[in-house]
């Protein structure tokens, strides 16, 4: 490469610009995403109260119940954990334009092999909590490799080779608990412990603050959502996902090896749900459970939709929506409202968000209006306009 | 292994197979038509879901069970419209808006049957009833025959009569020829004077009759009442048979008939010992190599084409 030549003014002015222009799209981004979530809690107070509920009680108990009690506090902590991997497992294929469907079974080939090493397998201290966790990136990684190199190297479906993935994986994953995975002696469903050793610390346990099963997790979470931001910003690899997402044709045509990037972006997606699923074994349940996600997958497309895909705003959306979560499930014990509304608030952000042409239809719209009494003087306000 | 025979080869497992088939046949059949109209209705199971849910609602409330399955049906056409709005009004990408529609209708039929039941599980509390079953009068005498078809669901009925409907549509009529122009070339289509919206609006609307059909079966079938979440993924099942059926209507009927064999095998294997879950990924596998091995057919005739999915 070539050094770059000392900067002159109208560079500095062009590098000026732009970073203005960035800082002005960040702030749009953001003004855009909170008007977003204002949008989708006025459609959830207006189906509360269209169904005869109190929608301000229901509000009141969903937005300040979290933070009441330092073991919801810690409740909210753990499900954001999981949820922020799962939102950054989609946001990275998502940054290669690919859609992947796939963190489910990525998640649950996570725990599977987090689980049987800290079950089966006689470790040290510290490599007994780092162990499962390399075993659930990599399970997770190969989940994602299979649809990935079928999409790159085939150009096969990946939603629907995600999804036939994410079929075999949870039924699978269902008979080894129902099965060969199953406590043996007991009589409800689900593994045998893991080894103390290989429990991801409570945080509880560091900060003396009851935060029920919060874990060190956390932390884990925030340093991969770290190093992924780096990975997609600072690095080559990062560059060649974003240059295949944002125009596959360019990229080709600039050497880049597309069917590379999206495998990469599919690999690298997969370990971040497969340490989602070993988070749920090592730091939550402690063993493996029947239905250990929920539909917790699919709501990690939403978090990395509304994040738009950039990994250290996919921390702020997962807190945010894992909160919405905690809180929906006090408002069900303390109101008559269902925790569901907060799936359909969900849900509408997600309209929200796609609806690409929205704000310019809005834009447009309010153009329209001002134009409009000029138009209806037609003559008179072009005289002025030449005038002018 | 003998066992395993007798039980393929029995009337009442084949009349389980049309049973369970069903669902699969008619939201596949909604999946191609929106498919070929050009956009892809991943929505499929947030409109199975919903027209459950509102079938045994309103038949329950009303007492009519027809007025039930055409509001579930009804239901699942209007999702399937706001979809195509979603795509043709404001740009959304089809496959996310159809993942928000199907958060939408889960976290909505859910709500509501909480709000209107009190009720976290479902409507079993409702008396909601079913659609009445047809046999064709002389075919109940006919050995195996007669065993398999008397006493099916007339949705049933309709499910296998689907696959020739919309085969019918797509080469038949000047409809079919129009929502297949658009969805291969939509400037092309316009450019001959197609009214290009308005083909995918009615293709959509179709989409989401055909998966609410689909899913007034599942609540208003064989059982009289909503579960919830009870599709349980049968949507996404369905639309993996739309494109391992080829994107043509008897393809698309063949590999749904694969996956309600195999479900059926998976229960009935169940009884024998062999694990039904392991059975029951069987089709997956299948639909995954099936796949890979078209799509690598299609790469080795140079059409293949690497590229992020269009959205």
């Amino acid at each position: 490469m070539t050094t770059s030549p000392p900067a002159t003014l109208i560079e500095s002015e062009d590098r000026r610009e732009y970073k203005a222009t960035r800082r002005r799209g960040l702030a749009v981004d953001l003004s855009m995403t909170l008007a977003t979530i204002l949008a989708a809690l006025a459609i959830g107070f207006l189906v509360m109260l269209a169904t005869g509920k109190d929608p301000i009680a229901a509000y009141e108990a969903l937005l300040t119940g979290p933070l009441e009690r330092s073991f919801r506090v810690g409740r909210w902590l753990e499900d954001a954990t999981t949820l922020t991997l799962l939102g950054l497992s989609v946001a990275i294929p998502f940054r290669a334009r690919q859609i992947s469907l796939g963190a489910e079974s990525q998640l649950y080939a996570g725990a599977l092999a987090a689980a049987t090493v800290a079950i089966f397998l006689p470790l040290p201290p510290v490599a007994a909590v780092i162990v499962p966790l390399v075993a659930a990136a990599a399970a997770g990684a190969g989940m994602g490799f299979v649809p990935g190199s079928m999409k790159a190297r085939l150009g096969a479906n990946e939603i629907v080779a995600t999804l036939m993935l994410n079929a075999i994986v949870v039924r699978v994953y269902d008979y080894l608990v129902n099965g060969p995975l199953k406590e043996p002696g007991s009589s409800a469903v689900h593994s045998e412990r893991i080894q103390p050793d290989s429990a991801l610390t409570p945080l509880t346990e560091w900060l003396g603050i009851p935060f029920g099963r919060a874990n060190v997790g956390f932390l884990l979470m925030l340093l991969t959502a770290v190093a992924l931001w780096l990975l997609i910003t600072r690095t080559p690899l990062g560059y060649r996902i974003r240059m295949t997402g944002s125009n596959v044709h360019f990229a080709e045509y600039g050497g880049i090896r597309v069917p590379r990037a999206i495998e990469w972006s599919f690999v690298i997606g997969g370990a971040v749900a497969g340490l989602a699923g070993a988070h749920l074994v090592q730091g939550v349940y402690g063993r493996l459970e029947p239905g250990l996600a929920g539909s917790l997958a699919f709501e990690g497309i939403v978090v990395a939709l509304l994040a738009r895909n950039n990994p250290l705003v996919v921390v702020v959306a997962g807190l945010f929506y894992s909160y919405l979560r905690a809180g929906g499930d006090i408002m069900e014990q303390q109101t008559d409202v269902g925790t569901e509304i907060v799936v359909v608030i969900q849900a509408v952000i997600v309209l929200l968000v796609t609806a690409q042409a929205l704000p310019d239809l809005l834009k447009r719209r309010l153009a329209r209006r001002q134009a409009d009494p000029s138009r209806k003087q037609s003559g008179a306000a072009h005289g002025e306009a030449g005038a002018r | 292994m003998s066992s395993v025979l007798d039980v393929v080869l029995s009337s009442a497992f084949l009349a389980a197979v049309l049973r369970v088939a069903t669902p699969y046949l008619l939201a596949a059949m909604g999946g191609l038509v929106a498919e070929r109209a050009g956009i892809s209705n991943i929505a499929l199971e947030g409109q199975m879901l919903s027209a459950a849910c509102t079938g045994a609602l309103v038949a329950g409330y009303s007492g009519s069970v027809a007025a039930g399955a055409f509001a579930g049906v009804a239901v699942a056409v209007l999702l399937g419209l706001l979809l195509a709005a979603l795509r043709l009004e404001l740009g959304a990408d089809a496959i996310i808006a159809g993942i928000g529609l199907n958060l939408l209708a889960s976290g909505g039929t859910a709500y509501a049957v909480f709000t209107l039941l009190d009720d976290k599980g479902g409507t079993s509390g409702l008396n909601s009833g079913t659609l009445p079953t047809i046999t064709l009068p002389g075919i109940e005498h006919i050995p195996v025959v007669g065993e398999v078809l008397s006493g099916q669901n007339m949705v049933t009925w309709l499910a296998f009569l689907a696959a020739p409907f919309v085969a019918w549509l797509f080469y038949r009529t000047r409809f079919g020829f129009h929502l297949r122009a658009v969805g291969e070339m939509p400037d092309a289509a316009s450019s001959v004077g197609i009214a290009v919206r308005r083909v995918q609006y009615a293709g959509l609307a179709l989409s989401g009759a055909l998966a609410g059909l689909a899913g007034v079966f599942l609540s208003m079938g064989y059982v009289s009442f909503f579960v919830r979440d009870m599709t349980a993924g049968r949507g996404f099942i369905a639309l993996a048979a739309v494109f391992l059926g080829g994107l043509r209507p008897w393809g698309v009927f063949l590999a749904a008939l694969g996956f309600g064999a195999a479900e059926a095998l998976a229960v009935q294997l169940g009884t024998l010992d062999v694990p039904p879950q392991l059975v029951s990924t069987i089709p997956y596998a299948m639909t995954l190599v099936a796949l890979a091995l078209y799509a690598w057919r299609r790469k080795r005739r140079g059409m293949g084409e690497v590229a992020p999915t269009s959205v």
